[in-house]
């Protein structure tokens, strides 16, 4: 990719950043990368919606 | 599924894949891009196959078990009004309601100076292209949608929710009818994945072509930052759209970043440098991509032959497909060729002579897929399409 591209400022697949949504939670006591995983996940389903918008409809 | 089915559905995938590979199958592979035609076939409606989209698929899936073709696309006429009258698209015109019912949906370019991203706007896009659709060009698309800041309704989150579920139905559906073709059919889904060029969508969706010619030339380090911005995030929108086997390619459906709706130096200095490494990185990940070229892309093919042998399949659309041939068909397959308009208004025996001459001319070493050259309407005939059918399995054999 050329050099602006490798540095994108929120990367493909991301809406709101886990960084950003963590600091909103209360101490994860249990699995943190699960909770983790699955909001990368989740988020990235409105990540697509967003980008389907505009490539495929 | 039968067992003259699975066999039938190895014939062709073995035949389908082997000429996108620039290889030389058993025969001539046919992968006809039918969007309305279906409709016309079935019985349908434009408007029932745009609105309901398991008519659309029911349409493919008719075509594909009456006609011999070795692949198809689950659903060519792609854009699902269902889904855009969810979310309240502006920029659809949708058969029986704006326009007839026999009429295929139309996109509407809104005037120039109604663009959907005013030239103000690219430093907002190149910073956060995910926020920027998100906040700014989604609610401007919209008729429902509201940017946030601006005082919330009922409707504004229904059309967030109703699109996002509309969105996720409609995609699920092409994985049941992929196995659908090929249990009910043997039919191969002949593609998987979409792309388009920053450059593109930056004509098609945001700047509309006018502007997007006005900041070509007052604003052209803008433009290529856009471009550059968009990149990884189309890349990655075709990566996790394509074949998981990676067998049939990702499309990328080209528009008007060509020569003469651009010049070449626009197209050697913003659309190729934003554009190949996309391509490069999609084969890297082991993906071919078929440049799906409307109109006339002939003037660049020197740019397109710097692609990597058999990362792409180069569909014909008004170019001369035997000068396209001569010269990139040694680096990769081609299909297309057949005009829409002998489909449309010739004669069978029209057909069966073009038919012939790109056979002739075109896929004698292989790496050949019969095709017209563009998305095929209502208007094309159905004899014309059997008598393309009959002659290329007759006479397309090795």
């Amino acid at each position: 990719m050329t050099k602006q591209a490798d540095k994108p400022k929120k990367r493909p697949g991301v809406c709101i950043p886990w960084d950003e949504k963590v600091k909103e939670l209360p101490e994860i006591t249990g699995d943190a990368e699960l909770v983790q995983r699955v909001w990368e996940e989740t988020d990235a389903l409105a990540y697509t919606y967003v980008w389907h918008c505009l490539v495929s409809f | 599924m039968a067992k003259d089915t699975e066999a039938l559905y190895a014939e062709r995938f073995s035949r389908y894949t082997t000429a996108l590979r620039n290889g030389r199958p058993d025969k001539v592979p046919i992968r006809p891009f039918v969007a309305e035609f279906t409709a016309k076939y079935a019985g349908y409606t434009c408007q029932e196959v745009t609105q309901d989209f398991q008519k659309a698929f029911d349409a493919a899936c008719k075509c594909a078990a009456d006609f011999d073709w070795d692949a198809v696309v689950g659903n060519m006429v792609y854009v699902w009004t269902g889904l855009t009258q969810a979310m309240g698209t502006k920029y659809y015109a949708a058969p029986g309601v704006e326009i007839s019912a026999d009429t295929g949906f139309q996109y509407l370019e809104p005037p120039e100076d109604e663009a959907f991203m005013p030239p103000e706007d690219y430093d907002a896009l190149i910073e956060d292209p995910t926020g920027y659709l998100l906040n700014v060009w989604l609610p401007r698309i919209s008729s429902d949608i509201v940017a946030p800041g601006e005082p919330n309704t009922e409707r504004n989150n229904l059309a967030l929710v109703k699109g996002g579920m509309a969105m996720m139905q409609y995609f699920s559906g092409f994985g049941v009818q992929g196995q659908r073709l090929r249990e009910e059919c043997g039919t191969v889904s002949a593609i998987a994945g979409i792309l388009k060029a920053p450059l593109d969508i930056l004509a098609d969706k945001l700047r509309g072509y006018l502007g997007l010619c006005t900041d070509l030339m007052e604003r052209p380090k803008k433009v290529l930052q856009a471009c550059e911005a968009l990149q990884p995030h189309l890349a990655h929108v075709a990566l996790t759209s394509a074949d998981p086997a990676k067998q049939v390619p990702i499309t990328m459906w080209m528009h008007r970043s060509c020569v003469p709706f651009i010049s070449f130096d626009q197209f050697d200095t913003i659309y190729w440098p934003t554009m190949k490494p996309i391509i490069e990185t999609l084969w890297g990940e082991g993906y071919q991509v078929m440049l799906y070229a409307e109109g006339k892309w002939g003037a660049h093919l020197d740019r397109f032959a710097e692609l990597p042998d058999a990362s792409i399949i180069y569909h014909c659309d008004k170019d001369d497909i035997f000068e396209v041939h001569s010269k990139i068909g040694h680096k990769f397959a081609i299909s297309g060729g057949m005009p829409n308009t002998v489909l449309a208004f010739g004669t069978p025996d029209e057909v069966r002579e073009r038919c012939k001459a790109i056979i002739d001319g075109v896929a004698k070493d292989g790496g050949y897929i019969m095709d017209a050259s563009a998305i095929m309407q209502n208007t094309a005939r159905v004899e014309n399409v059997q008598a393309m059918t009959d002659f290329t399995r007759e006479y397309g054999v090795y």
